[in-house]
Formats: C-alpha cells, structure tokens, sequence
C-alpha cells in the first residue's frame, strides 16, 4: 500500500514541469550577453527613397527596400519624442517608431537599417502656398488625419528597424556646416535637399525676424483651452506671437506655462485665430472652469519657435518642445536683445516651408563665438 | 448501546463505590466549545497522581458520573473525536459529588487543508489593488462555517461580504491583525499548519474567553506546546494549483509527567502549479516551543516560530490579454532571462515572531492568562522599476491590438492593418515570441549595458518591516455556576519601517535616487526631482544608489492601541445571556525620514528652503497655507475606540436554540487608509473618523438525531469607511492619490447549513447556502491628488458610487440608439436606480455536498454554485466629471456606461474527496487524502478584479471612455495528494 502511495506521488511529482522549479533554485541569473549588431546591406538611398512619395499620396511600401544610417538625433533631452532621425550621406529621415525614451535601445550614432516593407512614407508639415514639410518613414494612417502614423507595435519595430554597429562613444555623426546657398527652399524635400533632415550647423544668426507683413516676431506658441477638444476650433486655440509673448525660455514646461498665465501678462490675448476673434482674452477665462476643479484654460506644456535670421535675413526658427528637460532655459538677455549672434546645430527641418531647427540639447546653442550661451 | 455502556460505567463506578464506601463523586456535561452543544461518546477518564482510576463515555446529553470517589483533588481527562484533549483538575470535598457543569471541548479541523495559502494570496495581490478575504472558519458544529471554511476558499468567499480586516484574528490571546492595515497576518505563521491547528473559532458576532468579539468572527490560535497534539507526524504534500510539494514534520511530547509540553513543527513548500507560470514557493517554516506546568495552578510557555518565504506572485491582466494568449490563467510578471523563468515579483518574508504566555488557574473557577508576543523582520517585495525608459510591462495597453484598432470610432482608434501585427505577436507560438508575451529581462540587461553605468531598468524591493509589540491580559472567572465574567486588556505598539532598496541593478552599476516622474514637471528645477532633497544639498548631486541602498522614499509608521474588555455570561436555565463592553484608543502618526524634493517642508531652523542651483523655493504650501512636509513627525490622528454587544440564546428541550445578538463597534481609521500620500508626505486626510458598525444577527438551529441545520439571517450597517488608492498614471505622468472618505455599506443575507443524515449508515447530505445583499448606500467624498503637486486636482462627491440611475427611453433613433425622455426642465428623467455591491465575493453561495464514511475511508462529492459577484469599483468613473466626457454635458447613455458596475457570470464547480487511513500494529497510522477540485475544469471563473483608473478621452469627442478592467481567475481542474504518517 505504502508502495502504491509512493508511486502515485512520484508520477504526480513528474508531471511537474521542471520550468516551475526553475526559479526555486535559482539563486542568481546569469547575466545575458550583450546583443550582436546587424550586418546589412542597404538597397536604396534615403534621397532615393523619398522618390516613392508624391505630394498628398502617402505610400505604402510593397518593395523590399532597405535604407541604411547613422542615428543623428538622441530623445534624451526629450526635445525629439518617440522617433529619431538617421542619415546617409544623400539626406535624412524620421522614422516614427512611437515608443518612449528610444535612446535606450537605438544609440546615439548608432546604424540602423530599416525594410521598409509595409511601412509607409508620408509627410508632415506641408501647406499649400507655404511650402514643404518633412518626409517621414512610419505606419500608414488610415484616419487620414496624418499621412503615417507610428510603428509602435513592438514586433512591427523589431521586424522592420534593425540595430547595426553603435558608433564610437555614441557619438553623433558630425554636422556639416551650411552655408546660405546650402539652406532649403520651402518647395525642397529631402529629394532636392540632401540637408533636410540632417544634422547641420547653422551659423550668426541674430533674434527676431520680420515677416512678409512687416512685423517683427520674436516668439510663438499656440495654446489650447481644452486639448481634448477640436484642437483646430477657433474658440479653442489661443496664438500668442509677436513682440509681447513674454516668453524668454527656449519653450515653457507646464509649471512655467502655469506660472506665466497666472501672472496676467497673457490676459490681453485674444482667443482664437487672426482672422476670428469671437472669444474673448486669456483674462476673462483663465480660471473658469466647466466643473469648478479645472481653469478654464488647461495648464500644459508649450512647445516654442524663437525666431532667428541668417546674416543674409533667411528666417530661421528654433522649435523646442515643452516636454524638453532644457524647455525654462532663459535665453540670454544679449541674444534677445540682438547684441550677440548664436551658432545652432540641430536636424534642419521645413515646417509650412520655413526652416526650422530642432537640438538635441542646450548646448547645441552657443555664442557665434562658439562660447556656451551665458 | 452507548447509554448501554454508560450503565455499564454507572455500575463499575457503583461496584467501586459499595467497595470502597466513599460517598464522593464528580459529575458534569461535555460540550462543545462553539454553541454548547452536548459531546456524545467522549471519553472522560479520572485520575489520582497521573493513575487512571477510571474512564466512560458520556452520553448522548454529554453527560458523564464518577461516583465513589474519595474526598482529594483529581484530573479528569477528556478526549473525543475531533476535538481536543482537555485536563481539568477538580477537587473532591466532604464526600459530595461535585458537579462541574460543562467541559467544553475546542474542535479541531479533521481535513489537512493548504488553507493558509489561499489566504497569502491577499498579501499577494494587494499591489493590484486586489483585495480578499481569507476564509478561516472552522466549527465542527456549524454546518454552515464548517463548509464555507474550506469549501468555498477558491472562490474566494468573504463572509457575509465584509472586508478581510473586520475578522479578527488572536494569538494566543493576543490580537493580532495587522496594526497599519487591519488585514490578517497568516503569512507569519503560514506552513505551520500543526502548530497552529488548535485554536477557538466563533462566527459573526460571537466572542470568546479571550475577547469580546466584533461582528466578523474571532479566531484564536492556542499557539502553545501543549495545545499541540502529541506524537510524531510526517506528510508529504502535493498540489497542482498552488505549489508543487509540502514536506511537513512535527513532533509534539504532550504534557509530560515532569509537567514540560515540547513541540517542534517544520515545513517546506516548494515549486509551482500547473495553472500559473512563474509562480514559485520556496519556504521553510519553524515552530519551536517549551512549555512548563509549575504545578496544578500556573504555566509558563515560550515559542519562537518563523516562516521565512520567497515567493514569486501572479499578475492581473485585462480580458484581451487573456483571449489573445487562449489562457486565463496568464501571468504577465515573469519572462525568460538567458532562458530560465524569472519573476519579476517576487515576496520575501522573514518575520520571526516571539510569544511568550503565562497561565495562572488559582481555582478551577478562576483563570488569567497573560501573554506578550513581539514580532519583528523584515518584509520585501520585489518589482521593476525603471528610469526614463519604456513601459516594460508586456502586457502594456499600447502593445495590444486594441490601442491600434477598436470598432467603435469614438476611440479614435482605426488602424486595423497595425492591429493585425500586434495580433500576430500575441497569439504566435514560439521561442521568438516569448520576448513580446512575456518580459525581456535580455532587453532590459541590454538597455543597462548600453547606458553607461546608470542603470535605466532595475529590480526594486518595497519593505514594510514591523516591529510589533503586544501585551494582553485576559481573565475569566465563573462567579457563579450561573455566571462567567471575562475581562481583559490588551495593547500594542508598532513602528513599521516603510522604504524600498534596489534589489538588482540588472547588469548596471547604480540607480539614480531621483523622482522620474517629477522630472516632467520639474526639469529646470533639480531640487524638486530629489528623493533625498538634504543629500543633493549637501552633495550637490543627487545620491547613486548601488544594490541594497535605500532610495525613494522612507518613512515610519507608528502606531499605539490600548484597549480594555469586560464580558459577563448568565444562564438562566435554558436561557443564557451575554453582554461585552470594549473601550480603547488608537493613535498614529507618520514619521518621514527623508526629504523629498516635492514637499520639502521647512529646514531645521523654521526656514523655506531654496534650491541653490535655480535659485528657486522648493517649499509648497496647501491650500490653507500651511508648509506640506515629507520629513519628519506628522500631526498624531488620536480615535476612541469601542464596542457594545449584547446576546441572547434559548434552548428547547429536542434540540432547538433559537439566539439573537446585536453589537455596535466605533474602530479607528487604518494608517494606511489615512494619508493623502504616505509615500511622500505627511498630509493626512481631511474628514477622517472613526469607523461606525452597527450589526445585527438571529439564528436558529436544530441539532438533534443526527441532524444539524442551522439558520441565520445577519443586518450589518458600516459608515464612514475610508480608502486610499495610489497608482501609477501616465496621463498625468505621475503617481496620483484616489481618497475616498465616507464610504457606507448595508450587509443583510441569511446564511443557511444544514448535515442531513441518510438511511444508509456513513452517508450523510449537507446543504449551504448564503444569500445576501451587501451594498453601498450613501454618497462618499472623493479627493485626487498627484504626488508632482500640492494641489487637488479633483475634489468632489461621487454621486455614482452607491447607485446610478435607469432613465426612461421613450423611442431609438433610426440606429437603435435610445432616446430619453426628460422633464420641462429638461432634465432626464430617472425611473428607478441600479444598486452598486460590495465588490470580490460571491453574493449568492451554495453547496450540497454527500459524504460517506466508512471502515476509515471517506468520500465526499460536492456541487457549488456562486452568482452576483461583482467587480470593485474605482471612484472616479462614479463621478459626474467622467460621465460629462469632453462635452462637460452629463447625459443617461454616459451615466449607463461609466458608472454601471460589471457582475460575474456564475460559476458551477464540481468537486470530490477521498481518502483512507490505516493502523499498522497499532501504533502507526499511514493514510492520504485526495482531493479533486473544479472537475468540471471550468477555466472562467472570475474570482475578482479592479477597474483601471483612467479615462479615454479621445479628442474632440464627447464622451470618456474607460480603460479595460483587469482579472483574475480560479485555477481550472486540479488536485491535492496529501499522504501522512503518524505515531
């Protein structure tokens, strides 16, 4: 009997996988070893690539087509999110992956090869009778409301960006410096431009710029009352721009949004756009709330454009994020005020076909002396 | 034939009293200690200086007679099946026969049950938001706990719906639920199933010798040698829903002539189950105590026992996860790491507790016990966490089809070619996929090596180490054969450590003690993002943490409890009475021990502190101007407590009792439901009070002729109950602080047990049933805070929680969508509300069970059916914010969609029994038992869950959305083999 008890007890015993015991005398893991870098052999050229992409007509690749290049763009600081940028020596290229602090798996300088199969090659930023924007790699969109859309999907990255050798350091890829013949047109694309979506450095350029209308800008930032809403509804968007914007750092974090709305030096802008102002000032409705709890204008943070000139007068804007680490940096009251010139290196990109310049990080600001800012 | 046999007794004690001619005797009932009812068949043996005189068996009332004995002092021994041994000493004087009225007789749980696990899983599942209630009831006498102790543990039943934290659980004597959470510690004794298997048990509002009782049950655990039974036991566990292996041995030595009682118990659980992947045990626990009967009137015991664990837990993850894996059971805590199983979530306990108790029996009518137990060590959790990195978590919301794709285009989610690849990645097979299905500790080593020393991902270990030292006196004294008295008095002081250390740095080499989440609101301004604000400042830097340094945040709890109880018991022939008052106070404070950059407080000198590298003041304030501290004391939160009880039961001749008892309980709020954010800083809640229950119970039960059936109808009113929920919320980037004060539930329900004997010898029938409506009434107040800020973000009543509207649909529009009718005003027009129930436990339980014994075998077959069991809730979609949506305009269609709460489907389960012992000369005893539960293999029983606390608030929509729910699930078929070996 004893016998038979036992028996069944070491048959039950054995339909235990050995996998749940695993951890029960694992005292420690062994540490995996570091990932081997992927060796391929791009097929195309990124300039080549943008040749896909007609204007309007997000494209959807069947081909099997890889590009090839360094990663030129870290979203450490935070002032890239969710994507990066690599380049060849023919242009540059977003690819929208849509994860969070990409910097931790895809390196700064690192090579990275994308098969472009069922991705799709879409643009952003461009606007009838303003010009061009970026071309972009991502996921289609079928909303329409963008021409792509993130990757995101973790086996649609891993399946399609392959990590190839990191670079020494992480080291950017070295910046070239441009010229003004060198800047792009806002009808250029990254086919026409090989510095489109590369990382450039632009040199002396001076604060503010006056627009076709004879007004000096120096900063913009479009706010919304309530983000959730129709963020394209006149009642609900707020445009602060021109001379007055008090605005003095790089772009606002929300607590320095906050605190700059609060203080009332917004309380005289309008609401809505230029050619609609139906909705009262900032000031009338900066604390109402629909439920008592919320103001009536929601706290969030606020991406900037400074606008700079090149010594021949281009406009060159300075777009930072608010979600940025360095976004309440105030910038030096000597460059404000026009009496030093600063050096930039960033990702040279077109917005509406203006250029605008995105960093990395603070210190790719510097003194046309190439000192550190302050 | 057994009033045969006492005949028989009654003649040899008479045969011995014309020898010896002594006119003296002893006399008396045995009973049992829950509800009094008469012991058949005991063995009631007499003894002079350890020599057995003489021995009979009491008879059907429980009554037994020794007559002829000689004036001088006695022993009686008593033993029946079930319960346990009970010596009591009793003098003979001047020739009388002394009658003794009632031996009561403690029962003990025959089936060697894996029941203290299930309670573990509460620990478990508390950092889900998961919260159960354990289920120990034992009363062989009750037909209706004796079931629902055990029968319906897998489901998790709570009784009568009440919260884990209003049963009480005594050491011996000493209370000992938790003192910041209320919850019961079985995990401090957990594998020491013998040590602990003596122990009083009562139901509802009932007390006992040790206390007065509350209104969910007291259980007190004997926890001395000498209530350990003697002999050598040995058994070996299996079970494939918990963990794989139990290896169990005890030894107890009984009270020895020389008047010491010994006893060792130690186990070892070991393994997984074949339900849940990733889940471990790796325990051993130690029972060890000494015992010392000075002479007939005090003793002295001492034990030390411990349960050191490790334990890797289970995660709840929503139902899409569970479909796209074909697996309910599905864990998302653990991945491979070079290809073995690791947990991410691991528990490890080591929480030695010591006791220490005295007795003192001046006289057989008079007995004070006292007992100090302090409980000490250290208790950790292990999780991920990770720095400026991506969610980790497999089963993150964005790596599902459903955030690519969703039917309804109000989510704004339309992209079904992408959620056809996340598709893909979940429901493939395959060594590749592994690293999307579960974690990817390769991925994360990989990060860490890559980022230059800082590691960005790494294992955390969350402690929450008490010191716990309890005092309790307890006296009874029968002042009359007529009357008891029990009184005692009982304190408690905890301090309890709270922090969290870095477990494993996972191939980095340290972590950086810095509030990430802070660090979005904050960036410019680095004395905010500080952890340990005094380090930065001194150092300049914020501290790198190696493997088992503190970081984050560390804090004390301290909490006092005094409390005095007096019980008087009368009996009036049939009717017996019993009134018990309580009267105590509760104090407790916070103690931070770092400053956290956020709530920095003021310096030493009464100073705001300014963060010298921006120049910036980093001391806030709340809304009624005073400075929000993270370091140092906080305001002391001082309650009374105290109880007021009275009951009353009546015996009719056949076997009837009828009893009714009513109580009223003031208890002080939990430490851990009192603080805005205990996490960070010293703000307690505002409106905090004491917690006020009034309940009521009636039963009636039948025990005669074989049968027992019991019926008990209960009304229980509790008001002013406060909950803290604190979580994580990428929205907000931010941890956010959900507190919720005056929460009132109403529990009304009868409970029905019922054993039936049948005509063929051995079978027997039981039936039970719990039927009850356990819901909320009354609107609570709600507060949410986010640990970035001193602000309320949100403040207000939740109108939705107790209830929600139906509204009148007077059509549908041409796409079936209804329309509802509204007032002049315009108002909509309510016809009637949805109640909202207390959460996590079946409403309506039953189980009719057939049992058959025979020659030492048993059989049992039982059918258990559960509905209206609900999910708990989340406050925030109860509120008229979240039914408003993006519009601001709340309408019937949201209100039905956001505040409705979701119930379980029923559940039928199948399950039986069986085993045999055997006697191997007499002297060995070898047998096992077999269980199998869920025969049926039933795979989708929820036995709880939570709501997400968040909303989806598409843009430009009108409505909110809510995020899916998660849950968890009973194990489908499995079995327990336990096979012992005694003597």
């Amino acid at each position: 009997m004893k016998k038979n008890i036992i028996l069944a007890l070491s048959a039950i015993l054995a339909f235990a996988s050995c996998e749940e015991f695993q951890p029960v005398f694992t005292g420690e893991y062994d540490k995996p070893q570091p990932q081997e870098p992927v060796v391929m052999t791009p097929n195309i050229t990124i300039a080549d690539i943008t040749s896909y992409y007609t204007k309007g007509k997000p494209y959807t690749f069947v081909e099997n087509l890889i590009i090839g290049g360094q990663i030129s763009t870290t979203d450490q600081p935070g002032n890239f999110y969710k994507s990066f940028y690599i380049q060849d020596e023919t242009g540059g290229m977003e690819i929208k992956i849509g994860r969070n602090a990409l910097y931790n798996d895809y390196r700064p300088g690192q090579t990275i090869y994308v098969n472009c199969t069922d991705l799709t090659i879409g643009q952003y930023g461009q606007k009838d009778g303003q010009g061009n924007g970026m071309i972009q790699i991502g996921f289609s969109d079928p909303t329409g409301e963008y021409e792509t859309s993130y990757i995101e999907v973790p086996v649609l990255i891993d399946s399609h960006v392959f990590k190839g050798q990191r670079s020494e350091g992480d080291q950017l890829p070295a910046p070239v410096v441009l010229s003004e013949s060198q800047l792009p047109k806002s009808t250029d694309t990254q086919k026409t431009n090989k510095n489109i979506g590369r990382l450039v450095t632009l040199k002396d350029l001076s604060y503010t710029w006056v627009d076709g209308y004879g007004e000096t800008q120096t900063a913009f930032t479009l706010l919304y009352l309530n983000s959730q809403q129709n963020k394209k509804a006149s009642s609900n968007r707020i445009f602060i721009s021109g001379t007055d914007t008090h605005i003095n750092t790089w772009a606002m974090s929300k607590s320095l949004m906050s605190e700059t709305l609060e203080s009332g030096v917004w309380d005289s802008v309008n609401i809505g756009n230029a050619n609609d102002y139906n909705y009262g000032k900032v000031g009338d409705v900066k604390y109402k709330g629909e439920d008592g709890s919320y103001p009536g204008i929601e706290r969030a943070a606020a991406s900037v454009s400074h606008y700079f000139k090149t010594s021949a007068g281009t406009c060159v804007q300075i777009r930072t994020s608010g979600f940025s680490k360095f976004c309440d940096t105030e910038i030096p009251a000597d460059v404000l005020n026009g009496s030093k010139h600063i050096n930039v290196t960033g990702i040279l990109c077109l917005y509406q076909g203006k250029i605008q310049m995105v960093v990395n990080n603070i210190d790719d600001i510097t003194y046309a002396d190439g000192t550190p800012l302050k | 034939m057994k009033r045969l046999i006492t005949l028989f007794a009654a003649l040899c004690a008479s045969v011995v009293m014309f020898a010896q001619d002594p006119t003296g005797g002893i006399t008396g009932k045995v009973v049992n200690r829950q509800g009094r009812t008469p012991v058949e068949g005991a063995q009631v043996t007499v003894l002079k200086a350890s020599v057995a005189l003489d021995a009979v068996e009491s008879a059907s009332d429980g009554s037994f007679l020794f007559e002829g004995l000689e004036d001088g002092s006695y022993q009686l021994r008593v033993n029946a099946e079930g319960f346990l041994q009970q010596d009591i000493f009793v003098k003979v004087e001047k020739g009388f026969v002394r009658d003794i009225m009632f031996v009561t007789m403690t029962a003990v749980t025959t089936l060697d049950t894996t029941l203290d696990d299930s309670s573990f899983a509460e620990q478990d599942l508390l950092d889900t938001g998961y919260s159960d209630s354990p289920t120990i009831l034992f009363d062989a006498n009750d037909p209706f706990t004796n079931v629902v102790g055990y029968g319906f543990s897998s489901i998790r039943y709570k009784n009568r719906g009440y919260n884990s934290e209003t049963q009480q659980v005594y050491l011996a004597g000493v209370p000992m639920n938790d003192a910041l959470t209320g919850y019961s510690p079985y995990s401090l004794w957990s594998g020491l199933n013998e040590a602990m298997r003596s122990k009083d048990t009562s139901n509802g509002l009932a007390g006992m010798d040790v206390a007065p009782g509350s209104f969910n049950g007291v259980t007190n655990i004997h926890a001395v040698p000498s209530s350990v039974r003697p002999g050598w036991r040995f058994s070996i566990l299996s079970n494939s829903a918990m963990y794989r292996l139990r290896l169990m041995a005890n030894y107890a030595s009984g009270v020895l002539d020389n008047g010491w009682s010994y006893a060792v118990n130690v186990s070892s659980r070991l393994g997984g189950n074949d339900w849940v992947k990733g889940v471990y045990y790796k325990t051993l626990s130690v029972y060890a105590g000494a015992e010392k009967s000075f002479d007939d009137y005090d003793k002295l015991a001492l034990a030390v026992f411990a349960a050191p664990t490790e334990r890797g837990s289970q995660n709840a993850s929503t139902q899409e996860v569970y479909d796209l894996m074909g697996d309910n059971m599905y864990n998302s805590n653990w991945g491979y790491q070079n290809g073995k199983v690791r947990n991410s979530r691991v528990k490890r306990s080591f929480e030695p507790v010591f006791l220490a108790k005295y007795d003192l029996t001046p006289s057989e009518d008079f007995a004070l016990s006292a007992s100090l137990i302090f409980r000490t060590g250290r208790n950790g959790s292990t999780a991920l966490d990770w720095y400026d990195a991506a969610d980790p978590r497999p089963d993150y919301y964005r790596s599902l089809p459903s955030y690519a794709f969703m039917e309804d285009s109000d989510y704004n989610r339309q992209n079904e070619a992408k959620a056809a690849w996340a598709t893909f990645c979940w429901t493939e097979r395959g060594e590749e996929f592994n690293k999307y299905q579960h974690l990817d500790w390769d991925r994360l080593y990989n990060v860490n090596y890559m980022a230059g020393g800082r590691s960005k991902y790494a294992v955390e270990e969350r402690h929450i180490d008490q010191n716990d030292l309890n005092l309790a006196v307890n006296a009874k004294w029968n002042m009359t054969n007529n009357i008891t008295l029990r009184g005692g008095f009982n304190g408690k002081i905890n301090r309890t450590e709270y922090y969290k250390v870095i477990d494993d740095l996972l191939g980095g080499e340290y972590f950086l003690n810095v509030d990430s989440f802070a660090e979005r609101d904050f960036a410019a301004n680095q004395g905010k993002l500080q952890n340990d604000l005094d380090y930065y400042l001194e150092h300049g830097e914020a501290e790198k943490i190696t493997e088992g340094g503190k970081y984050g945040y560390d804090y004390l709890a301290q909490v006092r409890k005094a409390n005095a109880w007096t019980s008087a018991t009368a009996r009036f022939g049939a009717l017996t009475l019993n009134a018990a008052l309580s009267a105590g106070v509760e104090s407790f404070w916070r103690e931070g021990l770092v400053r956290k950059g956020l709530f920095a407080g003021l310096d030493d000198n009464g100073r705001e502190i300014v963060d010298p590298a921006s120049g910036k003041v980093l001391t806030s304030y709340d809304s009624r101007g005073n400075v929000i501290t993270s370091k140092g004391k906080s305001a002391v939160s001082t309650f009374g407590t105290g109880s007021a009880k009275l009951s009353a039961s009546y015996d009719i001749p056949g076997g009837h009792r009828f009893s009714a008892s009513a109580g009223y309980f003031l208890d002080a709020p939990k430490f851990s439901q009192s603080f805005i954010s205990a996490r960070t800083r010293n703000s307690l809640l505002e409106g905090l009070t004491n917690v006020k229950t009034l309940s009521t119970e009636l039963s009636y039960q039948y025990f005669n002729n074989g049968y027992n059936i019991k019926l008990t109808g209960y009304y229980t009113a509790i008001n002013d109950l406060s909950k803290v929920m604190s979580f994580y919320d990428d929205s907000q980037n931010s941890f956010t602080n959900f507190a919720m004060t005056g929460i009132n539930q109403r529990h009304a329900g009868i409970e029905l047990g019922a054993k039936i004997p049948l005509p063929v010898s051995g079978l027997s029938l039981s039936a039970v049933a719990a039927i009850g409506e356990h819901i909320y009434v009354g609107t609570p107040h709600m507060v949410q805070t986010v640990d970035n800020s001193s602000q309320i973000v949100r403040e207000g009543d939740v109108p939705y929680w107790s209830s929600h509207p139906v509204y009148e649909v007077v059509g549908t529009t041409e796409d079936g969508t209804p329309i509802y009718n509204q007032d002049v005003d315009g108002n909509f027009v309510e016809t009637g509300r949805v109640k909202h129930y207390v959460p996590s436990s079946p409403q309506l339980a039953t189980e009719l069970a057939l049992n058959y014994n025979v020659n030492y075998w048993f059989f049992e077959v039982n059918a258990q059916y559960f509905d209206r069991s609900y999910l708990d809730m989340n406050p925030l979609y109860r509120t008229d914010f979240a039914c408003a949506g993006g519009d601001g305009i709340v309408t019937p269609a949201e209100v039905e969609y956001m505040a409705s709460q979701e119930k379980f489907a029923p559940a039928f389960l199948l399950n039986c029994s069986i085993g045999k012992s055997w006697y191997i000369r007499r002297q060995y005893q070898i047998g096992f038992s077999f269980e199998a539960k869920n025969l049926l293999n039933n795979t989708g029983v929820r036995t709880g869950g939570y709501e997400a606390t968040r909303l989806i608030s598409s843009y430009g929509k009108d409505r909110y959305y809510r995020f899916d729910s998660k849950y968890f699930y009973m194990p489908g078929a499995n079995y327990m083999l336990n096979i012992y070996f005694r003597f």
